[in-house]
């Protein structure tokens, strides 16, 4: 399992265009995809209502989660989307 | 993997309700791109007459996101429908806006969830469009699209 844990820095926090970026790119990889807030339950990344739900706000921490082939360059570029301002 | 959902779910039909009065234009005329290219999923949005209006649950379930511009209503099937009142109006920071439900809540179809003025988020140089998005929805999914004047409550569209 292969994780990245990044602080999410735009203004409206993992919401919207960052939101929707997020889990367009999360939802193609052939494997699982969680993201979690820091410490709490991990839901999946390739559900939009999830990501709204999960209401990550800036500043907040999140840990996206992957494992499969190919998982390591997806991670990054997930934690590129929600560290990007 | 869309079958395999249908027989999950039943394969329901889920009809969305117009959340407030005015136009329904359609998502390719949402100024942002976010919605116009259907980032966020498959739906319409509605032109909003230019008055102090109430949305409403478009949806019956429960209110799992609650902010002044924009909510998310899942219903019992565990489908969710995201209302956004407004573009760009996360940056009015609620101003203007009057919450008439709190998240968590259970609403029916119809129920008032966040009372605002169309009019005043215009004068202060935001589209009032309000993009109603069926989240999670496979775009062939979203049929019997609403076009023109519509009444809030009024059938929008269907979700199959």
């Amino acid at each position: 399992m292969a994780e990245r844990k990044v602080s999410v820095t735009s203004e409206v926090g993992l919401h919207a265009r960052p939101a929707a970026t997020f889990v367009q790119t999360a939802a193609k990889a052939p494997f699982d995809v969680t993201v979690a807030k820091a410490g709490g339950q991990p839901v999946n990344a390739k559900s939009i209502l999830s990501v709204l739900a999960l209401d990550v706000r800036q500043g907040e921490s999140i840990v996206i989660s992957a494992d499969g082939d190919g998982a390591e360059e997806l991670l990054d570029q997930l934690a590129q989307i929600a560290s990007a301002s | 993997m869309e079958l395999a959902r249908d027989l999950r779910k039943g394969a329901s039909l889920t009809t969305v309700l117009a959340p407030v009065a005015g136009a329904a234009i359609g998502l390719a005329a949402v100024p942002d791109p976010v919605f116009s290219q259907a980032m966020v999923g498959p739906g319409t949005a509605i032109d909003p007459r230019r008055e102090p209006g109430t949305a409403i649950a478009p949806i019956s379930g429960t209110i799992v996101k609650l902010h002044p511009h924009a909510f998310v209503v899942v219903g019992d099937d565990g489908r969710g429908v995201l209302v956004h009142l407004g573009i760009d109006t996360v940056q009015l920071k609620g101003e203007g806006f009057t919450l008439l439900a709190a998240e968590g809540d259970h609403v029916t179809a119809g129920q008032p969830v966040v009372a605002w003025n169309p009019a005043a988020v215009e004068a202060g140089g935001r589209s009032p469009v309000c993009p109603v998005v069926a989240l999670d929805a496979p775009a062939e999914s979203v049929g019997d699209v609403v076009q023109g004047d519509v009444d809030a409550g009024d059938l929008l569209f269907q979700w199959s």
